[in-house]
């Protein structure tokens, strides 16, 4: 049986669901990386070039873990999944900086996904991965059919507040007693769900009794309500998500009691959105902070401000409940009934 | 009567402070000692002299600790309250001088701003990339001109005519500053010059984009330098005032934040000064995080361990403990 890799960074965050039914219903072993820890940072940090983002370095880590494990390692290059918007180019890159890093690399499996093109892309990289997989044409349409539904099926989990992780392997988290917050953690998902990129931020939320939300677990519409009046749509399917979110959460602000945004240091999308959404947070005055990783270990100054912005959220829902905003005693109405 | 104290000690990458306050916020003493790099001794000399400056029959009735060392401060001393720095800065400022809206703190290596609104903080930020605007590098390069660090505020005011200092980064402040040296400027101009840079790379990387309003509340080390207080007056067109506790405003945040304890204060007495304290980095080798586990020990008893990604070395974690 053909062993595949499937290294659990970037992509995987998203589309892991509908490639794991695809490939196991090829008839292929499907090995998972396991959850990013030191030791594959540092052998992807080794292994590649300075320029691309602490993400790209990871998903790095996790093929060359993979390597002596599996007979290929599954890195397909998603240019583009709907009509006029990309993926980042540091992420198509990666297939060719496995490839051409000079290090000893596994076989890849990495068929191109371009649907800006239309839908005759999917046919060609179906037929890309059945010919490097040897298998004919009719068990290859029956398994990408059979797998467009995967990721509908995890869909509720989301929605009910889990993490993908969570999702898709079926564990949960037990609800700190007492929440008293919602905080909104928006970023790409290969950013917010790593335990070593996030600095495990979304377990430190929830060990503080902050309940998370991020824009996986949004339902479309509410993103599109984010969507709504920006003077010009975005080109990027990831970034579009995290602002759709963001607004959204502005635009209705007692869905949760504050955002925060997570990037990477060097990400030339999120240094455009996450200011976007800055500025947008500031003129409703919404508690915001956007924090900034790389490739730390250090803990400290994300707790130091995770901490902080927890005091500064319950200082402004207290202080909220006695005075408005704007400096006015708040006008309570007297009860007619 | 025994008189009634808080303790608050904040250990920064540079300094340790550590302040005593009465029952009724009354500040009685304040120290400020180097770190050193060596927090555990600093903090074990600050009990020791904090000790000094009290009534010899006061109870300490409560301990917090703030600062980057802050859970080793608490570790030591068995603290009653664990801060971060934000909001204790913003305690002590609210307390010190009612009514702030915008705190500037700059500090050895981290530098913040916080924005307050009727007495609660709206937004903060820190430094991110880059320590150029801080103590440390204002340190170096008064030591690298041969100036004492307390004078180079001053020498900054006398200065005529302030040459313009790339700020951006401390690498290149530093190369643009030799270079300014080598040209003929007067130390006084460079100095100024260094100073201007330092703030225009503080509102633009930490204050980035935040409304700062009067009354503008600065603090921290750094705020001993009057030049970089006149930078920051001419830059923001506002008063900008230095409170009397400047230099140990986090550590009294820590005394104030202390006072909000109900329970009977954990402090482990003045006797931990000279107790034997051990920190051991242990590197963990259960999973592949490798995490750098710190365990740490009172006069041979094992009494906290941090730094652990997934929590098994914490269950043991006694901070607070008689």
């Amino acid at each position: 049986m053909v062993t595949i890799g499937v290294p659990r960074a970037l992509l995987y965050y998203i589309y892991f669901p509908m490639w794991q039914r695809f490939l196991t219903d090829l008839g292929c072993k499907v090995v998972l990386s396991p959850p990013t820890n030191e030791r594959i940072l540092n052998l992807g940090t080794q292994a590649t070039v300075d320029e691309v983002c602490a993400p790209v370095k990871v998903a790095f880590g996790h093929v060359l873990d993979l390597a002596d494990k599996v007979d290929y390692v599954f890195v397909p290059r998603l240019v583009s999944v709907e009509p006029r918007a990309y993926i980042c180019p540091k992420l198509m890159g990666l297939p060719d900086m496995v490839k051409h890093s000079g290090n000893k690399m596994p076989e890849l499996l990495s068929p191109d996904v371009d649907l800006s093109r239309g839908k005759m892309s999917i046919a060609r990289a179906l037929s890309e991965a059945r010919h490097t997989l040897g298998k004919s044409v009719w068990p290859t349409l029956r398994a990408f059919y059979l797998s467009l539904g995967e990721n509908h099926k995890v869909e509720q989990r989301l929605m009910s507040g889990l993490t993908p992780e969570e999702a898709f392997h079926g564990t949960a988290w037990r609800r700190t007693p007492g929440v008293r917050m919602k905080v909104a953690v928006l970023g790409h998902p290969y950013n917010v769900y790593d335990p070593v990129l996030s600095m495990s931020l979304i377990e430190q939320l929830r060990r503080s009794g902050v309940d998370v939300v991020t824009a996986e677990m949004l339902p479309q519409h509410k993103i599109d309500v984010g969507l709504q009046g920006l003077s010009k749509e975005l080109f990027w399917t990831l970034s579009k998500k995290v602002l759709g979110a963001g607004l959204y959460f502005v635009k209705t602000p007692r869905e949760v009691d504050g955002i925060i945004v997570l990037s990477s240091f060097g990400c030339g999308l999120e240094s455009l959105i996450a200011d976007l959404l800055e500025r947008n947070a500031r003129r409703s005055e919404f508690p915001f902070m956007h924090l900034i990783g790389d490739e730390h270990s250090g803990e400290a100054g994300v707790v130091t401000r995770v901490e902080a912005f927890i005091d500064m959220v319950k200082g402004r829902s207290e202080h909220a409940s006695n005075i408005s905003s704007h400096g006015n005693l708040q006008h309570r109405p007297t009860s007619t009934t | 009567m025994q008189s009634k104290v808080y303790l608050g000690i904040d250990v920064g990458s540079v300094s340790t402070n550590v302040v005593a306050s009465n029952a009724s916020g009354e500040v009685l003493g304040t120290l400020y000692l180097k770190t050193q790099g060596q927090p555990i001794l600093a903090i074990q000399q600050g009990i020791k002299e904090i000790s000094a400056l009290i009534p010899q029959d006061a109870e300490i009735v409560g301990v917090g600790t703030t600062g980057s060392g802050r859970m080793l401060a608490a570790a030591i001393v068995g603290a009653d309250v664990v801060k971060n720095e934000i909001t204790a800065h913003a305690t002590a400022t609210l307390r010190c001088v009612p009514g702030t809206r915008t705190i500037l703190e700059i500090g050895g290596q981290d530098s913040k701003i916080i924005i307050l609104n009727h007495g609660v903080v709206t937004d903060f930020a820190m430094n991110t990339v880059c320590a150029a605007g801080t103590g440390s590098f204002l340190d170096r390069q008064a030591s690298r001109l041969g100036i004492p660090i307390e004078e180079l505020g001053q020498l900054a005011l006398n200065a005529k005519t302030p040459t313009r200092i790339a700020g951006r980064c401390a690498v290149f402040a530093e190369s643009d500053m030799v270079h300014k040296q080598q040209v003929g400027h007067s130390t006084s101009d460079i100095v100024a010059g260094l100073c201007e840079a330092l703030v225009r790379n503080y509102l633009n990387n930490v204050a980035k984009g935040k409304g700062i309003v009067s009354p503008v509340v600065f603090q921290g080390g750094v705020a001993a330098n009057v030049g970089i207080r006149r930078a920051f007056e001419e830059a923001l067109g506002l008063p900008v005032h230095v409170p009397e506790h400047y230099s140990v405003m986090g550590a009294l945040g820590a005394c104030y934040l202390a006072e909000q304890i109900k329970t009977v204060s954990t402090f482990r007495g003045f006797d931990v000064a000279d107790a034997d304290c051990q920190a051991t980095g242990v590197s963990c080798t259960g999973c592949g995080n490798n995490c750098e586990v710190v365990q740490f020990s009172l006069n041979g008893e094992i009494v906290a361990f941090w730094g652990d990604r997934c929590g098994k070395y914490g269950h043991n974690r006694v901070v607070a403990s008689n």
